[in-house]
């Protein structure tokens, strides 16, 4: 244990291999023992890579250009793997489907500890502690397939918690997640002893969860203030960042009703989730459909989109529709992002272009999807989704885990697609997404235990 | 009966070389209708996939290889002459011997199926202790298959949300690609997520490990004597 701030970087600048820009420059920062620190900024501002050079990852898995010095409880991460700092670092990252290693939830918590060596006696103990600090120890002997994201990312929780570590690196963790189980994860990171940095775009919590505030925007750090001053500066100088009020539009005059669904019904299997819903879409609006988990939102959205037939009910559809499936930007298909986009209009690729400068990315048109960052992908996807411009668009919680800035754009862009006679039913459980009218999905009898 | 992780193992192993071995119709028979009811006890719609891609090797199988084969002389069916191929015709030991081999394959195929989501291979790797990586290499491609499954139907979700119809074989070969690239995106994600919780370094300790119980014992036992048996008298 060294004497001094756990973190201390200095003059850290970095760039990915293959690539001219920097991800981060010139940032320096100490953190000391037990602080609580968001970590805030724009989607590709360099927050993740910060969190990496903080973990070790960068540059030892990555690679790529570092210079500066980052140190670790007195170790040099230049000189210290990864593997070497954990136990001292731990990190949770932003999918928990992509760091789960092992078949069954406990092993998963004691995948780290079998890893660093901690006495065999003391394990079950350790993972047990973890599992109840997250309110996940009725999970210990479930299978990670069977988790929803939610839990998942409890159990990814636990497992950094069973290491004990000094320092906690998170990074968007609830960018996958629902409002609800956002709230209760985020909860489970009060309270801790360790110093947490936590990079997370419900600014309104991290607000409230830390002590401190980093502000990095195009690499660098433009901000590092305790909270009431940060949120004085954000104020100033980036008012998208603070927390808004829920957001309802005035009603839009009567349109043709361009989507109709009335008395639908729907279960997997045995499960019922849909039952008698009813919903209406007219032109020139943008409807939010909210609900709780489980309460059939998605079903309801890709039954209207036409990809899921109702079990019984009517579905009128006035128009052409496209939809926006949740994490879109996993789900591309072409190794160019104009082509990825001209795939709907028949390979036109003056159109697809046009498409990709509506959403702010015309530079990237030659570029290969999977090397955009995420909300670049996010809005990749809407490109592709929009450019046969369909009279009625359904988009499937567009604003989880995107930045205020890009969330404002998105709705900018939704308000000015339906002001031209089209339809928008947004799937969301975020209430400050602007929209003319809420409707909220009620948990079917039948469904509730 | 509950096993433990490797008896299951060496069990299911078992069962598919007693399959291999069998020599007769209706022994490879047998242990593929076990194999069967074992796979069945997973969920249905994770083994809908498993059962299908088995059942259809296996009728490929039946279908096919006697055409080609050129055994027996109780021809039940002769037809036309091809260039290479020569004569196809179907006679009974072409029949009994493509039944025999699609029922071994059958069998296999489903041993697979149950070890992929019958097992708990969390206390299978425990067991293993020189080959460890190659071992937790097995076990995360099994538990992947699964994402896998759900990235495809994401996929195939995403274009069609776009208005883009996607039919048939030549359509859905399309996605394969996207497919690959997205699964290695998932690996490298893991790999980091590894690393940091410490995989690599010397000096790991592992888990408390259970005994074998009185069932486990009975189990591999029975399941050797059944290879012995596949292999001398099935």
């Amino acid at each position: 244990m060294a004497l001094g701030p756990l973190v201390e970087v200095e003059g850290l600048a970095f760039v990915y291999p293959r690539t001219a820009v920097p991800a981060l420059e010139g940032i320096s920062v100490q953190i000391e023992l037990g602080e609580k620190v968001a970590l805030l900024g724009p989607s590709g501002s360099g927050k993740s890579t910060l969190l990496r050079a903080l973990a070790g990852l960068v540059p030892h898995f990555h690679g790529g250009r570092f210079s500066g010095r980052v140190t670790i409880d007195g170790r040099d991460t230049r000189r210290t793997r990864p593997a070497e700092l954990a136990g001292t670092t731990a990190m949770v990252f932003q999918d928990p489907e992509d760091q789960v290693v092992m078949t069954s939830v406990w092993n998963e918590v004691a995948f780290g500890l079998e890893n660093v060596g901690t006495p065999t006696a003391e394990i079950p103990a350790r993972v047990n502690a973890a599992l109840g600090a997250v309110d996940a120890l009725q999970l210990a002997e479930r299978r990670a397939i069977e988790l929803s994201s939610g839990e998942l990312q409890r159990i990814c929780l636990a497992s950094a918690l069973a290491l004990s570590p000094r320092l906690l690196l998170v990074d968007e963790p609830t960018s996958q997640l629902d409002v609800e189980v956002a709230e209760s994860f985020l909860d489970a990171l009060t309270g801790l002893d360790a110093t947490v940095v936590l990079s997370e775009q419900r600014i309104g919590r991290a607000l409230e969860l830390a002590e401190r505030v980093l502000f990095v925007e195009g690499s660098r750090l433009l901000l590092d203030a305790p909270v009431v001053e940060a949120v004085e500066w954000l104020a100033d100088h980036r008012p998208d960042f603070l927390p808004g009020a829920e957001a309802t539009l005035g009603p839009v005059a009567e349109g043709e009703t361009l989507l109709a669904l009335a008395g639908v019904s729907f279960s997997y299997g045995d499960h019922i989730v849909l039952d008698g819903a009813e919903i209406e879409l007219r032109a020139g609006e943008v409807v939010a459909l909210e609900g709780r988990n489980g309460s059939g939102k998605t079903t309801l959205a890709r039954i209207a989109a036409g990809l899921l037939q109702p079990a019984a009910g009517d579905v009128q559809r006035n128009g052409t529709v496209c939809y926006l499936a949740q994490d879109p930007g996993r789900y591309l298909v072409r190794e160019r992002a104009d082509e990825e986009v001209a795939l709907a209009v028949g390979g036109d690729l003056e159109r697809a272009r046009r498409a990709l400068a509506r959403v702010g990315l015309e530079w990237a048109a030659s570029r290969h999807p999977r090397d955009l960052s995420s909300g670049e992908r996010e809005r990749l996807a809407l490109a592709a989704v929009s450019v046969s411009e369909p009279r009625i668009l359904i988009l499937d919680e567009p604003t989880r885990g995107i930045d205020p800035p890009r969330k404002r754009e998105l709705s900018d862009w939704l308000l000015g697609y339906v002001d031209e006679g089209n339809a928008a039913l947004v799937v969301t459980h975020d209430e400050t997404f602007p929209a003319h009218r809420r409707v909220r999905l009620g948990v079917p009898e039948a469904a509730r235990v | 009966m509950r096993l433990s992780a490797v008896p299951a193992a060496l069990c299911l192993a078992c069962l598919a070389a007693a399959a291999l071995l069998a020599d007769r119709v209706w022994a490879a028979g047998a242990v593929a209708a076990f194999m069967l009811a074992l796979v069945c006890r997973a969920p249905r719609r994770r083994r809908r996939l498993y059962v299908i891609a088995a059942l259809t090797s296996g009728l490929g199988v039946l279908l096919l290889s006697p055409l080609f084969a050129n055994v027996g002389f109780d021809v039940l069916w002769s037809g036309p002459t091809l260039p290479v191929l020569g004569t196809l015709d179907v006679t009974t030991e072409e029949l009994r011997i493509a039944a025999l081999n699609a029922l071994r394959l059958i069998a296999v195929a489903l041993a697979f199926a149950a070890y992929a989501l019958l097992l708990d291979h969390d206390r299978l790797l425990a067991s293993v202790g020189l080959i460890r990586r190659s071992a937790l290499a097995a076990a995360i491609a099994t538990r992947l298959l699964p994402t896998l499954e759900r990235d495809a139907a994401g996929l195939l979700e995403a274009v069609r949300g776009r208005g883009v119809a996607v039919e048939g074989v030549r359509g859905r070969a399309l996605l394969v690609s996207p497919l690959v690239a997205g699964s290695l995106e998932r690996a490298l994600s893991l790999a980091e997520a590894m690393e940091v919780r410490g995989f690599g370094r010397p000096g790991r300790t592992r888990v408390p490990r259970a005994p074998w119980s009185w069932t486990d014992k009975l189990a591999v036992t029975c399941a050797a004597l059944l290879v012995t048996g596949g292999a001398l008298w099935l």
